[in-house]
């Protein structure tokens, strides 16, 4: 993976929390990449999730997206996108308003929030579930609003929690469809897994992580 | 064998059931009594008030002006009161920080301290000799027997209410879904006013009209530092002390009747 072409690079990055210590870590992906971040529970991905989506600040080391130094960045100007494993929808607000919620974020007027939850609706089949009650949709469902909410301002990378591992297997497929569709829009994407075979035909790059470090990248 | 098993068995079910009734049903007595207890001295003042005198006593303007005088600055401390108590319930329950045990102490004094022994307290903070009351006495007004002393004192004892039922429902509120919010463009104040304040807001409510009833029922602190202008709860006690109970009681049964309604609409909305 060349230097010029990398959407999201990280350097050296380490940081403890509790008893549990990551990296020093690096690693590098190019704009269009699907990335599988793969180990199992206590490897620490979820952990380098959280720090390129500033929700922690790294002890050491830096993160770049584009080219710009984001290690100090707030979450909310960093331009990456995270679902969360429980989708983390908003109980309070509706199908439409989570959709809506990152777009006036960032300032865009009415007329555009509502061009664009449209699309998205239309993208992931919620037209007809606007209105409801987020408390009230199926997980495939949840899954599929928290993923619009998640690209909604079009974010640079998305991050992906364990995306498939709430779903039984006829929703993982279906599921699996639509981050194939994400991934031939173009969307940077790197998912974390615990299970290797998930991203089957999805990865164009896996990374293995063990005990807060790299195993493997290829 | 197997029959006897069963029989058994089905002696020892009932058996459990019988201890378990004779539990519910002493229980239920002792609880009872406690109801009773509770019960029973309203009961007792709103049948001893005959109609001519409660009629009476709601066209008399003392009572009228006290009672307005008791709900508008309990309101407005309230309100007043919610503006700096929020934020610090909410940083109680998402943020550590040196000495978060000891405010937390602070928060609770109000309620552990005599509230008498807190209306001298505040007698000294607004006094002419203080700082706030030499202030004040600078610019003409003199703290102490005016609506200022009362929201004061009302405020003193009743804050712990709000910042606590607040605290508890910022607690409540997943952190998962304000680092969602983080992560979807929405600054810290964002995060705050759009998913942890509604989400909290039962609580916040509830934490509001428990402060505001609080306050409005407030004598011992409130009666220290401002006898005149007259809140209802002082001049229950002054009819009481210079008429005698007779005097007192229909003042006392209608600030009791407007206090339950107030109590009534808050457990529907906590119910809703």
């Amino acid at each position: 993976m060349s230097k010029e072409n990398n959407i999201l690079r990280i350097e050296e990055l380490e940081h403890k929390a509790d008893s549990f210590t990551l990296g020093p870590v690096s690693l590098s992906v190019n704009e269009g990449d699907y990335v599988a971040l793969s180990g199992p529970s206590g490897s620490g991905k979820s952990m380098l999730l959280e720090l390129i989506a500033g929700l922690r600040i790294a002890d050491k080391g830096k993160i770049f997206l584009q080219g710009e130094d984001i290690s100090f960045v707030l979450p909310s100007k960093r331009s990456v996108g995270l679902l969360f494993q429980d989708y983390a929808l908003f109980p309070h607000l509706s199908v439409f308003e989570n959709i809506a919620y990152p777009l006036k974020n960032h300032s865009f007027v009415k007329h555009q929030i509502q061009e664009r939850v449209e699309e998205l609706a239309g993208y992931f089949s919620l037209t007809h579930l606007m209105s409801r009650d987020t408390n009230s949709l199926s997980g495939g469902e949840k899954q599929r609003v928290a993923l619009a909410r998640a690209i909604a301002y079009k974010p640079r990378v998305l991050l992906l929690d364990e995306p498939l591992s709430a779903l039984d297997e006829e929703l993982r497929e279906s599921s699996k469809e639509v981050l194939r569709q994400l991934k031939s829009s173009g969307q940077t994407i790197l998912h974390v897994t615990h299970n290797k075979d998930e991203v089957e035909g999805l990865a164009t790059t896996r990374i293995s992580m063990y005990q807060g470090f790299i195993r493997s990248v290829f | 064998m197997q029959r006897y098993k069963i029989c058994l068995s089905l002696k020892s079910s009932m058996g459990h059931k019988l201890i378990s009734n004779n539990i519910s049903l002493v229980f239920s007595l002792l609880g009872g009594i406690i109801l009773l207890f509770l019960v029973a001295p309203l009961v007792g003042l709103f049948v001893s008030v005959k109609a001519p005198a409660l009629f009476e006593t709601f066209k008399d303007p003392a009572v009228s002006e006290s009672i307005i005088l008791t709900l508008v600055v309990s309101s407005v401390v309230t309100i007043i009161s919610a503006v700096f108590s929020i934020p610090l319930a909410y940083m109680l329950a998402r943020k550590k920080f040196p000495g978060k045990g000891l405010v937390e102490g602070i928060i609770d004094i109000p309620v552990v301290i005599p509230h008498s022994a807190a209306g001298i307290a505040l007698l000294g903070f607004i006094s002419r000799d203080s700082l706030i009351g030499s202030m004040a006495e600078g610019a003409g007004l003199n703290l102490i027997g005016s609506p200022f002393a009362i929201g004061l004192a009302m405020a003193f004892v009743s804050i712990p209410f709000l910042v606590n039922s607040a605290r508890d429902g910022f607690a409540a509120v997943p952190v998962r879904l304000e680092q969602a919010a983080r992560t979807l463009g929405a600054s810290g104040l964002r995060v705050f006013a759009t998913i942890s304040l509604p989400l909290a807001k039962r609580s916040v409510i509830s934490g509001m009209v428990l402060m505001f009833a609080r306050g409005m029922s407030e004598f011992g602190a409130v009666v220290i530092v401002a006898y005149h202008p007259m809140t209802t709860p002082v001049l229950i006690f002054d009819r009481f002390n210079s008429y005698g109970i007779d005097y007192a009681r229909p003042v006392a049964a209608i600030f009791i009747a407007i206090t339950l309604m107030i109590f009534l609409l808050l457990r529907i909305y906590q119910k809703r």
